[in-house]
């Protein structure tokens, strides 16, 4: 199993990215997809409309707790997950992390929602993780032990300083990721993309490429169309393809 | 008590019987724990939210239980339609010296695991909510009958759990005998089994369960858990310590054998002290799980609900998480809170879990329900039902009273126990005075915020706690550190000498 958390500042394209790295690695792997954004829109870039998430099942859990009588809270946890809130696609799994958790202790719950996790990934070959922007989702635990780091950026001087500081903080944090990725989005120009390569260089991680600014994401985005859609363009679909290869590592799982 | 018998197999019943088996045709490891089979890959779905399920474990006599048999009433795999849900019922009759009822459930709440050990098979849920899935793939294996799968689940059962000396399946997937055996069989022991909660008490058990889940933020902090002392953040009862404790004897709720009875009211043990001494570093000498001023049980920030003490009526207050309005002491929760997680005993506070309002000792060494004066309006109701007879329209919400005077009119015109004095219900103990003349309480009053020297404070006579004044109301300091983790080995406070 291998964990790929897709990270960058708000609106740079983590969804979309996202959505198209699981279409990539779900044609012949075990996909999981993990969307860590509280403001989430990963279901409807895949095309999954009725979906329950965590957030919900945690605080059901909350408010039941007391009258759970002897019964095993974990299995009664496990039990709602499994059940209710690994939404079951064709070619993959979605799981949504929802809202944060509301007023009160949440330790006990959370630890047993780390276990059932914990097991759950052990289900799939990868575990995409869509996160929250900026640098949240370390707080938070949500990648708990991700193994690869996919950082999107536009071509924007604010899109890069993000990134700046997620490459930073995972070395304070001394995360161990087996490499960080870096992928340029809505990039207009060729000086544009190079400076988002000299950036990776710069900074001693691993450029994947570059993804044009393109209507097409847009006209999608609008009609609440899947993403995914995207690839029934064959031109478009090989760029992207091309640049998921350079993902080493996964590709191998 | 439900009378522990075998099921009666009617006679005409398709049945297919197996023992002894070894040898199986699928993987068994801790490994597939987890394994999840989706829909697309399932053979059949058995149990689930389609159709009716259940698993449960009977405690019997060992002359009726035949070691390592197991029966199938109805249908087996081969009778199964690919793609379809069926009825699903997994009884297991075991016997052994050392077993009695109240050990069921924890036997039971095994087969999740153990079941999910095998491969290809998927078990979720428990008692009547179990969902089990059958991969395609462990068909091709060559999986023949539910049989195997019961006879590799009793090898696990026996392998795991020693004291297990006997144990017999019978699992049924005939629709209405698994309808009929649910409502009549196995629901009347669920239900048995959930009184427990409430009629277990702290007597009738030998060990209690800590919990250092919250050290990571709250490091001297230690939950200690009995059946009348749920956790104080609501979410972990002494039959959750006690499962958990039997998969993970070194993970974050370990047994705490309760040792000696020292003070029956207050609830303190020799075992209980002993551990609290060992894990706050000593910063803990003794817990009473049942007081409220005397060595009371620490909080770690987490509590549902905290219990605070208000000196002008000498009466207790409590006030839930999530309340935003200051309660008759002019104090809300979070203020209140701030003075009293981090693991320490103040003396004055109290954090609870709501369900210990449920508990026959709630804070019994204090006068339990008699002491209480206060609570806003939304906590009172949920908890209503558990209040001492004669003393539910005594205690205030903030539809009564908002502020201490209104407070004390409202109690002195309910006749309030505190305002003649507590008899404290578990022994007959008057253990309040009542209130005193009015002008005496001023003149004490008076006394306490001139706090001399310290060294003359201890010479005074014993404080009697209406005295302490728990929240320096001027001249104290607050910090809030935010995000910060601090590590310090020693810290000496001085006082400035006056010269
Ligand atoms: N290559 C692209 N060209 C044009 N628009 C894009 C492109 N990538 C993303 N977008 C648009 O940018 C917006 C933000 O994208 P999204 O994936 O939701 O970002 P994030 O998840 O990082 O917040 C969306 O409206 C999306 O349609
Ligand atoms: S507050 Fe709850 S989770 Fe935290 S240590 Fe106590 S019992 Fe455990
Ligand atoms: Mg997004």
């Amino acid at each position: 199993m291998a964990v790929i958390a897709v990270t960058g500042k708000g609106g740079t394209g983590k969804t979309v990215i996202s959505a198209l790295l699981i279409d990539h690695f779900s044609t012949d792997r075990k996909v999981l997809a993990v969307d860590a954004d509280p403001d989430s829109n990963l279901p409807e870039a895949v095309g999954i409309k009725d979906y329950s998430t965590l957030g919900e099942i945690r605080e059901l859990f909350q408010q039941n707790r007391d009258s759970m009588g002897t019964i095993s809270k974990e299995q009664w946890l496990e039990g709602k997950i499994y059940g209710e809130a690994v939404n079951e696609s064709k070619h993959f799994d979605l799981i949504v992390m929802g809202k944060p958790e509301g007023e009160g202790c949440y330790c006990f719950v959370n630890n047993l929602l780390r276990s059932v996790l914990r097991k759950l990934m052990k289900n799939y070959d990868v575990v995409v993780v869509d996160c929250e922007a900026g640098l949240e989702q370390f707080s938070r635990k949500t990648v708990e032990n991700a193994d690869y780091i996919l950082i999107v950026t536009d071509t924007s001087k604010k899109g890069l300083a993000t990134a700046k500081r997620i490459i930073d903080s995972t070395e304070e944090l001394k995360l161990n990721f087996k490499n960080i990725y870096l992928v340029g989005n809505k990039v207009n120009s060729n000086g544009e993309g190079n400076a988002i390569k000299q950036f990776a260089e710069k900074e001693g991680i691993i450029f994947l490429g570059n993804i044009p600014y393109s209507e097409k994401i847009l006209e999608l985005d609008f009609r609440g169309e899947p993403i995914t859609k995207l690839l029934e363009d064959t031109e478009l679909n090989n760029h992207f393809r091309e640049i998921f290869k350079g993902i080493g590592g996964i590709n191998d799982h | 008590m439900v009378e522990r018998a075998k099921v009666k197999i009617p006679k005409r019943a398709k049945k297919k019987e197996s023992k002894d088996e070894q040898e199986f045709p699928f993987d068994i490891s801790p490994m597939y724990e987890g394994e999840r089979v989706r829909k697309g890959d399932m053979f059949v779905e058995l149990g689930g939210p389609k159709q009716t399920g259940f698993e449960l474990i009977i405690n019997l006599p060992a002359r009726n239980v035949q070691d390592m048999k197991s029966t199938l009433v109805g249908d087996d795999l081969d009778g199964l339609e690919e793609g379809k849900s069926y009825p699903y019922a997994m009884i297991y009759y075991i016997a052994g010296s050392q077993l009695d009822n109240d050990i069921e459930p924890v036997v039971e709440r095994r087969n999740h695991d153990f079941q999910n050990f095998i491969e290809g098979y998927m078990h979720l849920n428990q008692r009547y909510d179990i969902w089990v899935r059958i991969n395609k793939d462990a068909m091709k294996k060559g999986l023949k009958s539910l049989n195997q799968i019961a006879q590799a689940t009793m090898m696990l059962f026996k392998n795991e759990m020693p004291f297990i000396e006997k144990i017999e399946a019978l699992y049924i997937t005939d629709g209405d005998l698994v309808k009929k055996l649910l409502d009549e069989y196995a629901m009347p022991v669920y239900e048995e089994r959930d009184a427990r909660v409430e009629t277990l008490h702290d007597e009738d058990v030998d060990e209690f369960y800590s919990c250092t889940l919250c050290q990571s933020f709250a490091p001297a902090n230690v939950c200690v858990i009995s059946p009348d002392r749920p956790s104080l953040c609501g979410a972990i009862t002494w039959f959750d310590g006690r499962a958990a404790s039997k998969v993970d004897p070194e993970g974050p709720n370990k047994a705490i054998p309760k040792g000696e009875l020292i003070d029956p009211i207050g609830g303190e043990y020799t075992g209980i002290d002993e551990f609290a001494r060992n894990e706050s570093g000593g910063g803990v000498d003794k817990v009473k799980l049942h007081s409220f001023f005397d060595y009371p049980h620490t909080s770690c920030g987490c509590f549902e609900v905290i219990g605070f003490y208000m000196p002008e009526v000498d009466g207790i207050g409590f006030l839930h998480r999530g309340y935003p309005n200051p309660a008759p002491n002019g104090l809300t929760f979070s203020t209140m809170a701030g003075q009293t997680g981090g693991g320490k005993q103040i003396a004055g506070f109290l954090g609870v879990g709501i369900s210990y309002f449920r508990s026959k000792k709630f804070i019994q060494a204090d006068g339990g329900w008699r002491r209480v004066v206060w609570m806003p309006s939304e906590l009172k109701e949920r908890i209503e039902k558990y209040i001492t007879d004669g003393v539910k329209d005594k205690i205030a919400t903030e539809k009564e009273v908002s502020v201490i005077e209104e407070l004390k009119d409202f109690l002195k015109a309910k006749n309030h126990p505190v305002v003649t004095g507590v008899v404290r219900e578990v022994d007959g103990e008057k253990i309040t005075d009542g209130w005193v003349e009015e002008k005496e309480v001023e003149e004490i009053k008076e006394e306490v915020p001139a706090t001399q020297p310290e060294a003359k404070v201890t010479e005074m006579p014993v404080a009697p706690i209406p005295q302490i004044s728990m929240i320096p109301q001027s001249g104290g300091i607050k910090l809030v550190i935010k995000n910060a983790s601090i590590h310090i080995e020693k810290i000496i406070v001085k006082r400035k000498d006056e010269k």
